[in-house]
Parts: C-alpha cells; sequence; structure tokens
C-alpha cells in the first residue's frame, strides 16, 4: 500500500512539473495570438465601480458603440472590493482597458498611460486632478464632482426661521445651535438625522476636521503627516476641539438619541425627505432617493461649523471632490484599445450626446468648462454655488491610511453611543495615527 | 482489490483510476495552501510581479501583537462555544421530537430543516430586517424595554443576533444527521430494554447515546467548522459592527487582507486560523472516535 501511495505521489508530481514547463511553452503563443485579434473591431472593456447608475451607464455606452463602431463590455464591480478585483484581472492578464480607480492609484500607476496629451485635459476645472499627477503627467480623468455636508430640507428650514432660509447666514456654532434649536421647537420635526455608517462618521464627519486645519495645502497635508508621526496632541488642536463641539451638537440633537447606531442609510434619506428632521449629514449621492420620496422638495448644502468665527476657514466651505477617476490601462491593453479607450472619455465629457448622458442621465456635476449642459436638481445647483465660490474643502479623507475611515468611524460611533467620551476619543484617535501604517 | 503483478499495470490502475483525482487535489488544495504559508514570510501584496522580498517571522509578529486581532479571536471563542452547544442540544431535541411518532412530523422535519436552504447573506438580511424592524415595532407596541432599541445597536446584543441566526440556521440540519443516528439503532435493543424494565430516560442514556456517538462526531465536528469560519451571516447581518465589536475572525482577516490591504498579516492571521481550527477539530473527532461502541 505505501509503495503504491508513493508511486501515485511521484506520477502526480511528473506530470505536474510536465504541465509546468507546458505552460510556459504555451504562453508567448497565446499573448502572441490576442495581439493579433486586435485587427478585428476594437473591443475594449471597462471596470464599473458605482452600482446605482450602471443602467443609466449602459445607455451611454450603447449610444457610443452605436456612433464609433467600437464594441464596450461593461465589468460590474457588484460589491466585490475594487482593489482585489483589479489585482486579480491584472493578474490573470485581463486588464480591463478603462478602469474607475480611486485610493488603488498609488499601487496600479505603474501600469496606467499618460493622458496629459487628451484634448479633455485643457478643460478640467483646476485643482482636479491633483491626486492623478506623477511627475508632470496626468493618469486619470476626474469621473465628477461629489459634496457632502449637512444636506437640509429647504421645506421645514423656512418654517423653522419664519422665512426664506439663507444657508450663508448659518456659518458659526452658535448660529447652528440656534438653528438647531428653531428647528426641534416645530411641532413633528427633530434638528437632525445622524447615520451611524463607519463610512460616513468616520470618512465623511471626519474630513472638515483635516482639511480646515489650513487654507493651504502644503499646511494641511504636513499637518496629517505629524498626525502619522505622533507630532500632534489633540486636545491642545484648536479645529479639533472645536470640530469636536460640533459633533457633540450633532449628537445633542439627534432625532434618534435614544438609540443612537440603530439607523440604517435608507432611514436618512425617509426622514429628511418627509420633513421629520430638518438636517441630514450626508452626500449628493443620496439625491435620487430623496427624489423618489419627495419629488417636489427643494435642498441644499450647509457647511459643518468648525468654530464659533464666521470668517474661519472651514466654515462657509463644504467638502468637494473627486470620489475616482477614469483611468486606462497601457501594460496590457493594445494600442488600438487605448486609443478607444481615450476615444470614449473624449467623447463622454465633449460631445453633444456624451455631455447629455454626463448631466442628466448619470447625474454627474460637470469638472469640464466644456460641457455646456447644467444640472438643475436644487443639491446639484447648490453644490455649483459653493465651487463657483471657491468655497470648498478639500477630500481629505483620500490621503487617509487604508484603515483610517474604518478606525476613526469605531471610535466615533462609540462616541455617538456614549461609550467613550472626550477624552476616550482623542485618546483612540492618537494612538489610532500613531500606529497606523506609514 | 488488484492484484497486478507488474509495474505497468500497477500504473494503469493508478493512471486509470486515482490519477486524476489526486491532482485536481493537489492542485486545488495542497499547492495554495504552501503557496500560502509561503507567502506569510513574504512582502507579496497578491499582485503578480510585486515585490517578493523575504521577510522571516514579521508578519507574524504583526499578527501576534495586533490586540484587534485577539478580540476577534476572544469573540470567535465565545460564538463558537455558544453555538456548538446550543445547535446540538436544539437539534439532538428536534430529532427525539420528530421520531417520536407525533401527528405531522415529516411536515416538522422539513420545516426545521428549511433555514438550511437559504444561503447565508440572504438569512442574515432577512433577520437583520427582523432584528432592526419588526423586534423594533413589537417592542413600541408592547412597551418592552428589551426590544423597543435595535439589538444590532449594541455590541452585546448585536453578538448574542449572530447566535441565534447561526443555531437558527444550523440546527435543523444537525437534526438530521442525529435522525438517521437514531433511526439506525436496532431496535431489537430498544424491545429487549423495555421488556427488562428501562424507563425512557435510562433508555437513552445507556443505549441511544452511547449507539449514536458517530452522529455527534460529525454533527459537533461540522458545527464546529462551521461556526469557526463564519462569515456570510456575520457581514449581512451586522458587518462586524457596532464599532467592530462583532467582527469574526473569518471577517477580520479578510478585512486586513484585502480593505486595508494587508496581505502578509493577514495571510499569518489565516494560516494561525487554520492550525488552531485544525487542532481542535482533530483532538476532537480522536477523542471522539475512543467513545464509540459497539452493540
Amino acid at each position: 500500500m505505501k509503495k503504491l501511495f508513493s508511486l501515485l505521489v511521484v506520477a502526480a508530481l511528473l506530470t505536474l512539473a510536465a504541465c509546468g514547463s507546458g505552460n510556459d511553452q504555451t504562453s508567448p503563443e497565446t499573448s502572441g495570438s490576442t495581439g493579433g485579434g486586435s485587427a478585428k473591431a476594437t473591443e475594449i472593456t471597462i471596470l464599473m465601480g458605482k452600482p446605482e447608475i450602471a443602467k443609466e451607464f449602459e445607455a451611454a455606452v450603447a449610444d457610443f458603440s452605436n456612433e464609433t463602431g467600437v464594441k464596450v463590455t461593461i465589468i460590474p464591480l457588484a460589491g466585490a472590493n475594487a482593489f482585489e478585483r483589479m489585482t486579480s484581472l491584472y493578474s490573470s492578464g485581463n486588464a480591463p482597458t478603462i478602469m474607475m480607480m480611486a485610493s488603488e492609484f498609488e499601487t496600479f500607476k505603474d501600469r496606467l498611460l499618460d493622458l496629459s496629451d487628451q484634448p479633455w485635459v485643457e478643460t478640467v476645472q483646476e485643482g482636479m486632478t491633483d491626486f492623478v499627477a506623477v511627475d508632470g503627467g496626468i493618469y486619470g480623468q476626474p469621473v465628477t464632482v461629489e459634496a457632502f455636508g449637512f444636506i437640509y430640507n429647504k421645506g421645514i428650514l423656512d418654517q423653522a426661521v419664519g422665512g426664506d432660509f439663507d444657508p450663508a447666514a448659518v456659518s458659526t456654532h452658535d448660529e447652528f445651535r440656534s438653528l438647531l434649536e428653531q428647528i426641534d421647537a416645530l411641532d413633528g420635526a427633530s434638528a437632525i438625522h445622524v447615520s451611524p455608517m463607519d463610512w460616513s462618521l468616520g470618512a465623511h464627519l471626519s474630513n472638515p476636521f483635516f482639511a480646515a486645519q489650513s487654507s493651504d495645502r502644503d499646511e494641511r497635508h504636513q499637518f496629517m503627516q505629524d498626525m502619522l508621526d505622533g507630532n500632534v496632541t489633540l486636545s491642545d488642536n484648536e479645529v479639533f476641539n472645536n470640530w469636536l463641539t460640533t459633533f457633540e451638537l450633532m449628537k445633542e440633537y439627534n432625532s434618534v438619541k435614544n438609540s443612537p447606531l440603530s439607523p440604517q442609510y435608507d432611514d436618512g434619506p425617509l426622514a429628511l425627505a418627509s420633513g421629520k428632521v430638518g438636517l441630514w449629514f450626508m452626500g449628493n449621492w443620496a439625491y435620487p432617493q430623496l427624489h423618489e420620496i419627495d419629488p417636489e422638495g427643494e435642498y441644499g448644502f450647509l457647511p459643518v461649523p468648525v468654530s464659533n468665527d464666521a470668517s474661519h476657514f472651514g466654515n462657509n466651505e463644504i467638502s468637494v471632490g473627486v470620489p475616482s477617476y477614469w483611468v486606462i490601462d497601457a501594460s496590457q491593453s493594445t494600442t488600438d484599445q487605448q486609443e478607444a479607450a481615450n476615444a470614449f472619455l473624449n467623447w463622454l465629457v465633449s460631445s453633444e450626446s456624451g455631455q447629455n448622458h454626463y448631466v442628466n442621465n448619470l447625474n454627474f456635476i460637470p469638472v469640464f468648462d466644456s460641457i455646456t449642459v447644467q444640472p438643475e436638481d436644487s443639491l446639484s445647483l447648490s453644490i455649483l454655488s459653493y465651487m463657483e465660490g471657491n468655497n470648498t474643502l478639500e477630500w481629505m479623507n483620500s490621503y487617509y491610511p487604508a484603515d483610517g475611515w474604518a478606525s476613526m468611524g469605531a471610535s466615533m460611533q462609540k462616541f455617538l453611543a456614549d461609550n467613550i467620551d472626550r477624552e476616550g476619543l482623542i485618546q483612540e484617535f492618537e494612538n489610532y495615527w500613531k500606529n497606523a501604517k506609514k | 482489490m488488484y492484484n497486478e503483478k507488474k509495474l505497468i499495470d500497477k500504473l494503469k490502475v493508478i493512471g486509470t483510476f486515482a490519477f486524476i483525482p489526486l491532482f485536481v487535489f493537489l492542485v486545488v488544495m495542497i499547492l495554495p495552501l504552501l503557496l500560502g504559508v509561503v507567502m506569510t514570510f513574504t512582502t507579496w501584496t497578491g499582485f503578480s510581479g510585486s515585490l517578493l522580498e523575504f521577510r522571516g517571522f514579521e508578519n507574524y509578529l504583526i499578527a501576534f501583537s495586533d490586540t484587534g486581532f485577539w478580540d476577534s479571536m476572544k469573540i470567535t471563542f465565545k460564538y463558537v462555544v455558544l453555538t456548538l452547544v446550543l445547535t446540538n442540544v436544539i437539534a439532538f431535541g428536534l430529532a427525539l421530537l420528530v421520531t417520536s411518532g407525533m401527528k405531522g412530523q415529516n411536515f416538522f422535519r422539513m420545516g426545521f430543516f428549511t433555514p438550511n436552504l437559504i444561503g447565508g447573506i440572504i438569512l442574515g438580511f432577512i433577520w437583520q430586517f427582523i432584528f432592526t424592524r419588526v423586534v423594533v415595532h413589537f417592542g413600541e407596541a408592547s412597551g418592552l424595554t428589551i426590544f423597543s432599541y435595535s439589538w444590532l445597536a449594541d455590541p452585546d446584543k448585536a453578538f448574542w443576533t449572530l447566535v441565534i441566526v447561526g443555531v437558527w440556521q444550523s440546527s435543523g440540519y444537525m437534526m438530521l444527521i442525529y435522525i438517521a443516528g437514531l433511526m439506525g439503532i436496532n431496535k431489537s435493543l430498544l424491545e429487549a430494554a423495555d421488556l427488562d424494565g428501562a424507563n425512557a430516560w435510562q433508555q437513552m442514556i445507556k443505549i441511544k447515546v452511547p449507539l449514536m456517538i458517530p452522529a455527534f462526531t460529525i454533527s459537533l465536528f461540522l458545527t464546529l467548522q462551521r461556526s469557526f469560519l463564519v462569515y456570510d451571516t456575520n457581514l449581512s447581518l451586522t458587518s462586524g459592527g457596532p464599532f467592530r465589536s462583532t467582527e469574526l475572525i473569518a471577517m477580520h482577516v479578510y478585512n486586513d487582507a484585502f480593505l486595508y490591504q494587508n496581505f502578509g498579516s493577514g495571510q499569518a492571521k489565516a494560516f494561525i486560523l487554520f492550525i488552531i481550527v485544525a487542532a481542535i477539530a482533530v483532538t476532537q473527532v480522536k477523542i471522539m472516535k475512543k467513545m464509540e461502541v459497539e452493540s
């Protein structure tokens, strides 16, 4: 029996070795044949990460295919982790031609195509490509901008202040508190709904604390570096303390104060659009749901106050940023495919039908001067007005370590649920940043 | 079995029957395991062509010094012990119930088994709805404070929701194994015991349980392995929350490797977990084998 077994193992190993070398021999052939295949009509693939607009994006791609004859296949991310999906696609030699990329850019940048000679680069708004600029080259096209802050229901706030509500009138702690009190005094409405998801707290609500440290880009990035180096005592940091006071205000006037961690994401749009609360901390991606619940509703953004001084940087700004970029693979795609991919990205932002899809169907907010179609919904208009006045905060959360939002979010959830106090939160934040992966 | 004398004949038999399954086993089980272990000593990031630098035991040191890992391990052990005991007690009870000759017992068998046919993810979402909406409505209507807030918002209660759903899901399946065990007992033994005047409890302790040891071995092994590696219900029910307090070990390993991109330490943690689960499972089966008796 033992003999038999050892024989088996030897036989198996031998064949395995044979298979291995066989693979080596065939690999150049197969890669050669894919190269030859490009003589046919060009086919490109797009890895697409926004499931909420999948249908609309398919329609846009179908129009592009009809106009140019390029065959496009969409690879949906379908809830998978983007980094994992890209890694496996690359490792199997099936890298998508176009990818929607965010924090993964750092790892993949060596394999991407330099897009700086493309026509759309001329028309992109300032600062929007900072994240994907490496050594003078631009490696990604911004997909759109998104913004977050306090979304307010104008109907409720008009009632609360007894007149036409103006978001510019609320920019300090005191003004914010009196607004919350005014809403609370209304019959059947609470002041604010706080969604307790860790990404909402840890990645979004924490952003003003970093972004409002300084109006100078280098200084606030230096601040984050100092946090990593463990050189910051948060209890002495003015912006942090003031920011925490705002968080305390949110906690105090929370509509679900009795069980702050119970609400699900869907409770937010329901509470705001049905007029149960006046404010909700969230971003403009929630607009389709708000619109569905109350198509008549009017909404806008209110900045997160970070001090009691109205002129302080951050008190009149909302966080606006590019959540992801279109990038083109250069290492596994043929030249034809790369050209077709570039044609698609240019088509989307400069052709008439592309722009129509961009603004009206995909609900994107234009970051290109070439786009003449303007969005019409109240929330997008609110963002545009902040952008025009240059009243925007950088998305510092794009630069957090990979587990930054999850860890800070967990601490903030504990704070929200009275599990830890102010000192506890400061302690956990400092500990996290000191030990974070550099 | 086979009596081939010549080597070439032996090889023929092996090639015909054993080679393909053995080859598949090697390629999809053994090789990935070995590669996985090799990975834990390097800086590989799961990305072909990424830097393959030898780092010795660094990843293990990171894994061992991570308090989050041990917190997850602790809560997983608690989860395993609770589900193991509850699932098997309930499953055995159900098995006795539906073999007792009661009316409609086949219908009940089917009913208890049904939760197994629903995938873990769907099941988690259904229970999430029950815990955050149905139970809360019930609590508000009846005035019972324990039910009036979502259980998923409190670390301890969220843990118990995991236990409840886990037990609910697997006890029907284990029940089937126990039913098979009960059916396999020779009726003449029980009849003889009846004649000798043994009551139901004595029959259970002295005859049924000892003869059913193989069924217990399988059920305990399956619950042990299932509870240790549960991920789907954990993800859809609590996703580790609130504040990462219900992150069971499988989820912790996945998050570490793929969400926070620490492939090295994540893989090392996975290997540590493998060793622990394998050791416990092997010991359990060995002990149970010794307890088996023949009728």
